[in-house]
């Protein structure tokens, strides 16, 4: 809670310094913010405390995501120097969205209450929205915050309507209460619990509402693609999960065939698509939608190796996201886009931004010895272990498509020459971020007993 | 229990030398290469002396858990006992000393650094082989193992000779262990654990109950097994059938040779069938088969090593050779004088190849022992220490280390309760064979008339291990003498609690002494022989030479093993690779890459950009899965 | 209050609306159908509060006026908040002033911000 609490003053702190203009004191201040948070946030481990009337619980699970969120955030503001400032004048603003964002994120992660939920998605959104158009002159960016925000307004109200059936049918916001409400047969419930997981789907991109996904991601500014594709997709997946398994899980006979219709849906709409794309960014949109598939399996999979596997694989993913946005946005904005033959030679000119591309690419798609193989390894055991091994098999059907797209930007750093190619010039704040995922990376891939037992 | 640090260092060195190779000099990765060799010997040393002082009780080190799914938790785990601590010190020690050599040998070489990070990790996976608590590390090891030696032996790649031995190197053996990973896959299926300790404590009380039929896989799985990792082990250990890439992996540096021969890479599979020993007692047809690949083995390499030309290429069919007697030993269920054999073997054989090394090197990288000669007055320090690793190789008797390590297998073949005659009397026609190209080798290549130019002579660095090895050459095999010849067992009783010693049929005395005496007699007829041929009158020789060039090309060529698996193997896979050069099973997956395609195609269409369409897809789909519901 | 809700609690709720519903429709149909027409310029004029219209109703304007716009509803629906404070200050105590101080805190934060902003300066 008080990591929560750090958060949101942080952010309305970030905002007026931006106010009085100290803006070499945003950064400093911000990543000292943030890892003030995480350090409380490790001090509730093993509280479980409910605060505000049973509305929130900060339990194990909302720890571990906490700081999960907080943590990459950290590390996306590592790669920020510099950035916002070059494509806007408010950059305190930006800051302070993300920490919005981000105490949003918390909130999904720790809720005990559906208002609560819907208040965490609200915060997270909202800003959001606004970040997606960050760039007010240009309209790639515009287009992709009304995109965003319409869809998001769409998807909000099959969330609030659910809510409010499985309000009507158990009398109650209450996680506990409706687990324990028995009302599991009534047609109401049930059309809540599906119109939820519609609403939860929009947030996560699951097919079929994944649709704006690429687009958003597109227009976006890199950083913010990066946001999204890292935190809050962990902190919509956290929240899928928690509402799942500590509200609906005895009904899961019943929800389990649609999340796995979505789950192959999601998971061959995701890779088919980004077979043949050639722009990186919108490359990585579509893995995101396919990573979204992988990560359904867990949900599918109720119980508490669940939780542990989508943590594993929220970190896997979030960590290798970092690495290949980061390198996209410096990519990009050296060689002017970022399409697939603007990465040709990096292995020649950057040695050090072409391994660790490769090594992200090769934890997205789940090679052994990085962090991405132990989180696909962890969700197809668990689904495994609960029966779905026809679609595990799909799955990993899909892991194979996926590798050959991922390839495709190895070979080209690898295999094909630039000649009018130079190096690109790195500041320490991407040298410093790009080694930590490097290396952890790797950690996490030889030792995956490190992440693994922690819920 | 830092017994963790001594496949460390070398790992350690490894890496330091891979992510900062190209920025040190080679002076600096020299010493971080033999540093790191040497502080893991020196640990080994520490290790082995307190366990030897301590209760001499086996050490398993937990370093962590790699993951544990299901049950299965393989960890990183060190197991550390006698068999353990003898190969430990063979490698840490005789992998010290050839890292100093290579600072002589390797000093004008371009790829220096890259060489001592290699080599490095050649033996830091070694170790990482012999120390593993579980069969799963043990393959980590293995394969860490085979792609070092496929490395260096293709370490002067520009060569395009040097990566085709490389690779048939790997290939070759990785028939091998395909057959290991498969015997691991039923080890597994049948016991559910690949720890060492759990396999053999099976193994064991099945043995002790009614033998095979009570193992859990039954007599023929026992069997299966055994034979499956026999197969990794010959791969490795370069034996019939899968010898052929061992006397081509001479085209890497020299030191690497001795590394593969002596401590690193072919003992891989003697461990292997020492460390399991319980699977094989199980099954007497295993046993069989391994003895009788020994033999055969050590027959076929000693005939083709009679008839090399090139230095090298010699003492790899002596390696394949003296492996066969170590296989011969252990198929006889002579754990402890396989391992002993091991023992010496890998002092005179590294003193072997890097005196070759030493001679080549002087000579302007001659291979051709017909081109050299004399040398006997040129290099006398070479000369002294290579006629001490000869000697040792030909079992010369009571004062070389190798006699005493054969005399016992020899003694096993004839005494041994899987003994019989016919294996004594090959062993024996290979320890005599063993005498003639050892010592053919050494008078061609140091008597006689200079042929090849000394160039220049090796310097310290490359003199000081061959003096060490060729005292060890001379005194190891001290630790473990014949009854009859004084009795001290020092080396076999330190293994007795690893390894279950054989049962004699025969222990009489007088046997034994008639046996050491065919066998001493054998190797200094060899020796004779070789010297009537090759020094005191070579003439005699031509008319021979005429008589059987058919014979002698054929043993030249390895008993032509290279030719039939070309003709039956290489030659219908190529043939069938041009015929299928549209691949027939490959249509499957072109067609499923074309569907993929095409649903790529599909799938596109949907990034219209239109809100609305993205709307009506989100509405369509929230719709579907409303109305799958009612059906539920 | 019905301790034991259920959809079918909701029933009455559900009629009570129909009701509503169908007593617009009928309303205007029935006033539609009886009411005499008398069509005449001045009765199918648009009426803006007795101003003669001008031009069309789609022109442009400030985009400032959404802002400000917004800015209100913003700040006029944080009010709704304090009314059931109000109500029910004796019962929340201490706490209670504790928390919407907080929250107006938080108000006056966004509201200072809007201000240094210049998000209400018209002429900028």
């Amino acid at each position: 809670m008080t990591s929560l609490i750090i958060v949101s003053v942080l952010a309305v702190a970030v905002l007026y310094l931006g106010l009085f203009k100290y803006k070499t004191a945003l950064l400093p201040v911000s990543v000292t913010g943030l890892l003030a948070a995480a350090a409380m946030a490790a001090m509730d481990w093993d509280l479980e405390k409910m605060y505000f009337s049973e509305m929130m619980l900060f339990d194990n699970y909302a720890v571990a995501f906490s700081i999960l969120l907080i943590l990459t955030t950290l590390l996306i503001f590592g790669l920020s120097r510099n950035y916002f400032e070059k494509i806007s004048n408010n950059v305190a603003e930006y800051y302070a969205l993300m920490l919005f964002a981000l105490a949003g994120g918390v909130v999904m992660v720790s809720f005990h209450n559906l208002a609560m939920l819907f208040i965490g998605i609200e915060i997270l959104s909202i800003s959001l929205y606004v970040l997606a158009g960050i760039r007010r002159k240009d309209p790639a960016s515009n287009e992709a915050s009304l995109k965003y925000f319409l869809m998001g307004a769409f998807a909000t109200g099959f969330l609030l309507f659910g809510t409010a059936l499985i309000y009507g049918a158990t009398g109650s916001f209450n996680l506990a209460a409706i687990a324990s409400s028995g009302a599991f047969e009534s047609a109401l419930f049930r059309a809540g619990v599906l119109l939820m997981m519609v609403g939860l789907s929009f947030k996560v991109s699951v097919a079929p509402f994944h649709t704006w996904t690429p687009d958003v991601y597109e227009g976006s500014p890199g950083l913010i693609a990066m946001f999204m594709a890292t935190v809050v997709k962990t902190a919509g997946f956290a929240a899928f999960l928690r509402l799942f398994l500590m509200a609906f899980a005895e009904a899961s006979a019943f929800w389990a065939i649609t999340v796995a219709i979505l789950c192959i849906l999601t998971l061959f709409a995701g890779n088919i698509t980004a077979v043949f794309q050639d722009r990186f960014k919108r490359l990585l949109a579509w893995s995101s939608v396919s990573h979204a598939g992988y990560l359904l399996l867990a949900i599918l999979a109720v119980g508490f190796s669940a939780s542990s596997a989508v943590l594993v694989y929220t970190i896997a993913y979030s960590l290798a996201s970092v690495a290949a946005f980061g390198i996209m946005i410096l990519v990009s904005r050296a060689r002017g886009n970022d399409h697939l033959d603007s990465f040709n030679g990096l292995a020649r000119t950057n040695p050090f931004l072409a391994f660790t591309l490769t090594l992200a690419v090769c934890s997205l798609a789940g090679i052994p010895l990085t962090a991405g193989f132990f989180g696909k390894f962890y969700v197809f055991k668990v689904a495994l272990a609960q029966g779905y091994t026809w679609l595990v098999v799909l799955a990993v059907i899909n892991a194979m498509i996926g590798i050959y797209y991922y390839f495709k930007v190895i070979i080209a750093m690898y295999m094909k020459e630039n000649a009018n190619a130079v190096a690109i010039q790195l500041n320490p704040g991407f040298r410093l971020v790009l080694s930590i995922v490097v290396f952890l990376i790797f950690l996490f891939g030889i030792f995956p007993g490190l992440i693994a037992n922690i819920l | 229990m830092t017994l963790w640090l001594i496949p460390a260092l070398p790992y350690l060195g490894a890496l330091i030398l891979i992510l900062a190779g190209s920025k040190l000099s080679k002076q600096m990765a020299g010493i971080i290469g033999c540093g790191s060799m040497g502080l893991s010997a020196l640990w080994t040393g520490v290790t082995g002396i307190a366990f030897l002082s301590g209760g001499r009780e086996p050490v398993r080190l937990q370093l962590w858990e790699w993951f544990d799914v299901a049950g299965w938790n393989p960890g990183v785990t060190l197991y550390f006992d006698s068999l353990s601590l003898v190969f430990t010190f063979v490698i840490t020690f005789v992998g010290f000393l050839i890292h100093v050599y290579s600072t002589g040998y390797m000093a004008r070489d371009e790829g220096f650094n890259r060489f001592f990070a290699y080599l490095n990790l050649f033996v830091g996976s070694m170790l990482m082989l012999v120390l593993a608590d579980n069969l799963l590390l043990l393959y980590l090891g293995w394969e860490g193992v085979g792609l070092c030696s496929y490395l260096l032996i293709g370490f002067w790649y520009q060569d395009p000779a040097n990566g085709a031995a490389a690779r048939k190197a790997f290939i070759v053996t990785r028939i091998g262990d395909t057959a290991f990973a498969i015997g691991l896959f039923m080890l597994f299926q049948t016991l559910g654990t690949l720890n060492i300790g759990a396999i053999l404590a099976e193994a064991g009380s099945a043995l002790s109950g009614d033998g095979a039929a009570s193992w859990p896989g039954g007599p023929a799985g026992a069997t299966a097994i055994a034979l499956l990792l026999v197969g990794g082990a010959v791969g490795k250990s370069a034996q019939i059938p899968l010898q052929t890439w061992l006397p081509d992996a001479m085209a890497g540096p020299t030191p690497v040779s001795a590394l593969i021969h002596a401590a690193t890479m072919v003992t891989a599979g003697v461990y292997l069938i020492a460390r399991m020993h319980g699977i094989f007692e199980l099954s007497p047809v295993s046993m069989q088969v391994v003895s009788l690949i020994g033999t055969i083995t050590l027959l076929v390499a000693g005939c083709s090593a009679l008839c090399q030309s090139d230095l090298k290429r010699v003492l790899a069919y002596s390696t394949i050779s003296q492996i066969g007697y170590m296989f011969l030993a252990l198929g006889l269920g002579a754990w402890s004088a396989a391992i002993f054999h091991f023992f010496t073997h890998a002092f005179f054989k590294a003193l072997l190849f890097l005196g070759a090394g030493a001679i080549i090197e002087s000579l302007h990288h001659e291979q051709n022992i017909f081109r050299m000669g004399g040398l006997r007055k040129e290099l006398p320090v070479v000369f002294i220490t290579f006629l001490i690793g000869s000697a040792s190789l030909a079992a010369l008797p009571l004062v070389t280390a190798g006699f005493f390590s054969k005399d016992q297998i020899l003694w096993m073949a004839f005494a041994g309760e899987h003994g019989s005659l016919g294996l004594w009397i090959a062993a024996s026609v290979g320890a005599f064979l063993t005498a003639l190209y050892t010592f053919r080798m050494v008078f061609v290549t140091f008597w006689g008339e200079t042929k090849t130019p000394v160039t220049h002579r090796p310097g310290k660095a490359m003199t000081i291990p061959l003096i060490i090895l060729a005292l060890f050459s001379l005194l190891a095999g001290f630790i473990e003498v014949p009854h009859n010849l004084g009795h001290i067992t020092l080396f076999s009783s330190f293994l007795a609690s690893v390894l279950p010693s054989p049962e004699l049929i025969t222990d009489s005395l007088l046997m034994e002494w008639m046996s050491q005496a065919a066998a001493a007699l054998l190797t200094l007829g060899g020796i004779g022989l070789a010297y009537e041929y090759y020094v005191r009158n070579p003439q005699s020789l031509a008319g021979m030479k005429r008589n059987t060039g058919a014979l002698q090309r054929f043993f030249h060529s390895g008993f032509g093993f290279d030719r039939l698996y070309d003709s039956l193997l290489i030659q219908p896979y190529t043939w069938l690779a041009r015929v299928n050069r549209r691949d027939i099973t490959d249509s499957l997956y072109t067609g499923l890459a074309r569907f993929s395609i095409w649903l790529h195609r599909q799938s596109a269409q949907t990034q219209t950009g239109i809100l609305r369409h993205y709307l009506l897809g989100a509405a369509i789909g929230a719709l579907i899965i409303l109305t799958i519901s009612i059906f539920i | 209050m019905l301790l034991q809700s259920s959809a079918s609690s909701y029933l009455p709720i559900l009629i009570q609306g129909i009701m509503a519903l169908a007593f617009v429709g009928i309303t205007m149909v029935i006033t539609h159908l009886v009411g005499p027409k008398r069509r005449t310029i001045d009765k199918l004029t648009p009426f803006e509060s007795g101003i003669s219209s001008v031009g069309n109703a789609r022109s442009p304007f400030s985009i400032k006026y959404f802002l400000v716009a917004i800015l209100f509803v913003l700040f006029d629906v944080e009010v709704i908040f304090m009314y059931p404070w109000a109500v029910n200050f004796r019962e929340l105590g201490g706490k209670g002033m504790i928390e919407m101080f907080v929250f107006m805190g938080m108000l006056l934060l966004g509201f200072f911000y809007v201000i240094r902003k210049g998000a209400l300066d018209w002429e900028k």
